[in-house]
């Protein structure tokens, strides 16, 4: 295993005005994919910051391109045919510029990622404890005797219980939660300022999923981690986030606080996204409203407001001209012409 | 918990489908045997849809398939349409087929993806010689229109051009084919994007209207199932937990699993007050259940009884049942 | 499709259709006759007259590789084209009807896989295609015929086995359950939904074998128990053994030839593999 010690960065410093007290500032960020279809444009223009310790909650159906923000801003988009440019500015850091083995240097130690699906996330054949040591021993440069009893501690912060025991099973001998939790562990090995955590309880049972949940709730304070958040379920970001971004078809389409968001929704997609939702309060045996029609196909150029097809405020001026993020106070910002709630 | 019993069986005229002490095994890699489903009886009403609901190894998609016959149950009976399914021949089996459908989970997979959609909603007519061609042709028009697809747009492409909601309407064409009797649902939206789901479920309720059918939908998702069902029973490790109508289940669940599991999911509303009743722990190994309630081990009010008895389904009034010897008021 | 195939891949489909052009055209090309003794031995390429030189004994080479590759060819050909129909058909029953059907046919699979091809075929060939009188020859068809069939039983465990692992992935397929689930015989199911799905897969590695068997005929015919009186490109190998200081192209062609069009049938069987996992991987 090659030794990857935390080199100076070498990257330059950035520049000009900015607040210090933030962790991480996304800015412009695009990405567009060659394919055989053409060109498709997957993260059109995204900007958002992060302050430490703040919960962002990043909330999309699947083709909204969340989970293509969430792995271009940590650098792992690793495609030849992907096509990226904007800047994300971590730390102070400009990432975007780095060599891969300064970026490198970054996983783990500033920034981390729990993915959607343990069994595939974790090394089938290597032992448990091998795959929690291996960060802070190449990260940190522990010995190999301080990392073992980093990764017993690490079980034990992520509630496992025997963590000696599970220090020496495989991956396949372990419940789909557990494997979640050693995925965290691994996650937080090397005590990373922002957790990404995409889909991390899609693939889990419900009473796992609220297990896990609050399970990363309770770390996050602990730590004192940001988190980003990228899921496609509502109820799961309305309980565990402090501000949320909606996105459809590439584009950040409204952004809040959490609580200002559900109680004065702007954007018509996040409304009929919140009423379509079947919920254990609504009455039983009701018609659901829909959304009707599809995502618009991300190879083809967009006139005009990529839900203005589907959405049923949609007036002429909605299908010719794009709208910009507009904030309206509060720290809510939307991208709408006719935002509900708002006199103009 | 989850104990089994028969209670809740009351037959009667309107019983389309009845189940009695249902029993599946398989054996594991490591060969161990496993009971996926463990004596589970059940009548089904004319004209209801029951939605079936637990966590992943609970077993209500082994039932449902060992209901269709698709797997094959150890020991116990369905009666469907007069006969007993576990005592017909393959022969006798396999003409009763057109009577009782299923949506998968998988809307993409559930389709050959070599076929047009014309020739994946025509084969079950070809199949069973229903009508002439030209016959055969127009059914296909009259049930792509129904599930929303438009014929002339639909007809030559194939499954894989299509989004997961549109195939799996295509997959419920193709089921109500052959007008069946019931159509059982093995999780038809769990793999679909949120505001795809809607649709599906509105157009599921629509066909039931349409078609007349009784409805079996199994899920994980207690708020999807709220939406469409009419009874739901609850499962857990093989065993049948509790079973009743909806507003009484969800308002007030008497079984702790089914409470802890209402409890457990995410609502879309940072005001409501999660009283989230985290269950400890993964649920244990379905090779060795524990004894007597198969739930106890998690349970919050377990005792000496829950191990030494196996709860059995007991009314508590306005058509709920529950198996646990301490339910919760 | 042709249109989307790569430079490599083009190259190797114009070189595959001109070897089995010299194949199926051979005899009717204006070529001198391949066991006619010329003046010019060990001649080097475009010597006196002749395309691509002679060996030691003045046969023409360009002559020998014609009538040669009919022999390679076909009997490569033969051999897997036979091998895929019969490992097919045993790999789809495996695979489908698992249980004890799978158990036996696997046992068999693995039993014929771990023969050496080459032993089995010496033997098949000893036995079969040898008269205890060593004075008489046996005639060259049978050797031919032997040696198929000696191919084709190599063939048939590796397709067997790839087609029931292919089997196993579609039967598994919620469209194959929900086909039974409509009531559809078995049998119906295999025609209309295992096998177009499986076939893709059969004809990648059966264009990869095609190569692989062109080598093994070579191999056989170095060893002296190929073709006999007949020629292929590994009799020419095989008669040339001993000339390499003398008439190093009489070798050289051959060996050209052979590597040239095993790398060909890779190259195809590759593109089509891609060409079919890129289709499959739309779904």
């Amino acid at each position: 295993m090659q030794s990857n010690r935390r080199c100076p960065s070498t990257a330059p410093r950035q520049q000009g005005v900015k607040t210090v007290s933030e962790l991480l500032r996304v800015s412009n960020l695009d990405v567009r994919f060659d394919t055989a279809r053409g060109l498709l444009h997957a993260v059109k223009d995204v900007s958002f910051n992060l302050e430490p310790g703040e919960s962002l909650g990043i909330v999309g159906e699947s083709g909204s391109g969340k989970t293509v923000l969430s792995r271009a801003t940590m650098g792992l988009l690793t495609m030849s045919t992907a096509k990226k440019s904007g800047s994300v500015v971590l730390n102070d850091v400009e990432i975007t510029k780095l060599s891969r083995s300064e970026l490198r240097s970054k996983w783990g130690t500033e920034m981390a990622i729990v993915f959607q699906d343990p069994m595939t996330a974790l090394n089938p054949v290597r032992r448990i404890g091998d795959q929690i040591a291996e960060g802070p021993r190449v990260r940190l440069g522990m010995s190999k005797k301080d990392a073992k009893q980093r990764a017993i501690e690490l079980l034990k912060m992520v509630q496992i219980a025997e963590p000696e025991k599970v220090l020496k099973k495989f991956p396949l001998q372990l419940s789909g939660g557990m494997r979640q939790r050693v995925m965290i562990a691994i996650a937080i090995a090397c005590n990373p300022k922002i957790l990404f955590a995409d889909e991390p309880t899609t693939a889990l049972d419900v009473t796992v999923q609220a297990q896990i949940l609050g399970l990363i709730s309770s770390l996050r304070k602990q730590l004192n981690m940001s988190l980003i958040l990228v899921t496609h379920d509502l109820g799961v970001v309305a309980g565990h986030t402090d501000k949320i971004a909606v996105m459809y078809a590439g584009e950040i389409v409204e952004m809040a606080p959490t609580k200002e968001l559900f109680s004065n929704v702007r954007m018509p997609y996040t409304e009929a996204l919140l009423n379509s939702i079947p919920r254990i309060t609504n009455q039983s045996g009701i018609r659901l409203p829909v959304i009707e029609g599809r995502l618009p196909d991300p190879t083809l150029p967009q006139n005009g407001c990529g839900f203005s097809a589907r959405c049923k405020y949609a007036t002429e001026k909605c299908h010719t001209e794009r709208p910009q993020l507009v904030d309206g106070g509060n720290g809510h910002m939307y991208r709408c012409f006719f935002p509900l709630g708002v006199n103009k | 918990m989850a104990g089994s019993g028969k209670a809740h069986i009351q037959g009667g005229e309107d019983v389309v489908l009845h189940v009695e002490d249902l029993v599946v095994e398989y054996r594991t890699a490591g060969n161990q045997k496993v009971q996926a489903v463990s004596g589970i009886s059940l009548d089904l009403i004319k004209g209801e849809t029951l939605a079936i609901v637990g966590e992943s190894g609970c077993g209500k998609s082994t039932f449902g398939k060992a209901v269709m016959q698709i797997v094959a149950p150890k020991s116990g009976s369905v009666v469907f349409q007069g006969s007993d399914l576990m005592k017909s021949t393959k022969e006798e089996l396999r003409q009763l087929r057109p009577k009782m459908q299923m949506i998968f989970q998988d809307p993409v997979s559930s389709l050959d993806p070599r076929f047009t959609v014309s020739k994946i909603v025509k084969e079950p007519l070809e199949i069973w010689s229903r009508g002439s061609d030209s016959e055969q042709e127009s059914k296909i028009d009259e049930l792509l229109n129904s599930v929303g697809l438009e014929p002339a747009l639909v007809r030559e492409r194939h499954a894989y051009e299509f989004s997961g909601g549109q195939c799996q309407r295509i997959s419920i064409a193709r089921a109500l084919a052959l007008d069946p009797e019931i159509l059982i649902c093995d999780e038809p939206v769990s793999a679909l994007d949120v505001s795809v789901q809607a649709q599906i479920l509105n157009l599921l309720q629509d066909m039931k209207d349409q078609y007349g059918l009784t409805m079996i939908f199994i899920s994980h998702d207690l708020a999807v199932v709220k939406a469409v069902s009419t009874r739901v029973m609850v499962m857990y490790l093989g065993k049948v937990c509790e079973i009743g109508n909806p507003t009484d289940l969800y308002k007030n669940p008497r079984h702790h699993y089914t409470s802890a599991l209402i409890s457990a999911i995410p609502v879309p509303d940072p005001e409501f007050s999660i009283s989230a009743q985290i269950i400890d722990g993964d649920p244990p190994s379905p090779t060795n259940p524990p004894s007597g309630c198969r739930f106890r081990t998690r349970c919050p009010a377990a005792t000496e009884l829950c191990a030494a008895e196996e709860p059995q389904l007991r009314e508590m009034g306005g058509g709920n049942y529950v198996a646990c010897h301490h339910p919760r008021d | 499709m042709l249109r989307n195939l790569g430079f490599f891949s083009k190259i190797s489909f114009a070189w595959l259709s001109l070897m089995l052009f010299f194949a199926i055209a051979g005899p009717l090309l204006p070529l001198p006759d391949p066991s006619e003794f010329s003046d010019a031995l060990g001649a080097g390429i475009f010597t006196s007259g002749h395309l691509l030189g002679t060996d030691l004994n003045g046969y023409d080479l360009f002559a020998n590789i014609v009538v040669g590759s009919r022999n390679s060819l076909f009997i490569a050909i033969i051999s897997v084209g036979l091998g895929s129909l019969l490992g097919g058909i045993l790999g789809i029953a495996a695979g489908y009807l698992r249980g004890k059907t799978d158990y036996v046919l696997t046992i068999f699979f693995n039993i014929f896989l771990s023969i050496p091809n080459l032993i089995l075929s010496l033997v098949l060939i000893a036995v079969l295609a040898t008269s205890p009188d060593p004075t008489q020859t046996v005639a060259d068809s049978r050797r031919l015929v032997v040696i198929i069939i000696s191919l084709t039983i190599v063939i048939i465990p590796i397709l067997g086995r790839i087609t029931r692992g292919s089997t196993l992935a579609w039967t598994n397929a919620e469209f194959v359950v929900a086909a039974k689930s409509m009531g559809m015989k078995d049998l119906m199911i295999i025609r209309r939904h295992i096998i177009p799905n499986v076939l893709p897969s059969i004809y990648a590695v059966a264009f990869l074998a095609i190569g692989i068997v062109i080598v093994v005929e070579g191999a056989l015919s170095l060893l002296g128990i190929g073709v006999g009186q007949g020629i292929s490109w590994g009799s020419m190998l095989a008669r040339s053994q001993g000339d390499l200081e003398y008439a190093p192209t009489s070798l050289f062609v051959p060996l050209t030839f052979l590597a040239l069009t095993v790398i060909a049938c890779n190259q195809i069987g590759d593109a089509l593999r891609q060409h079919l996992d890129s289709r499959e991987s739309k779904l």
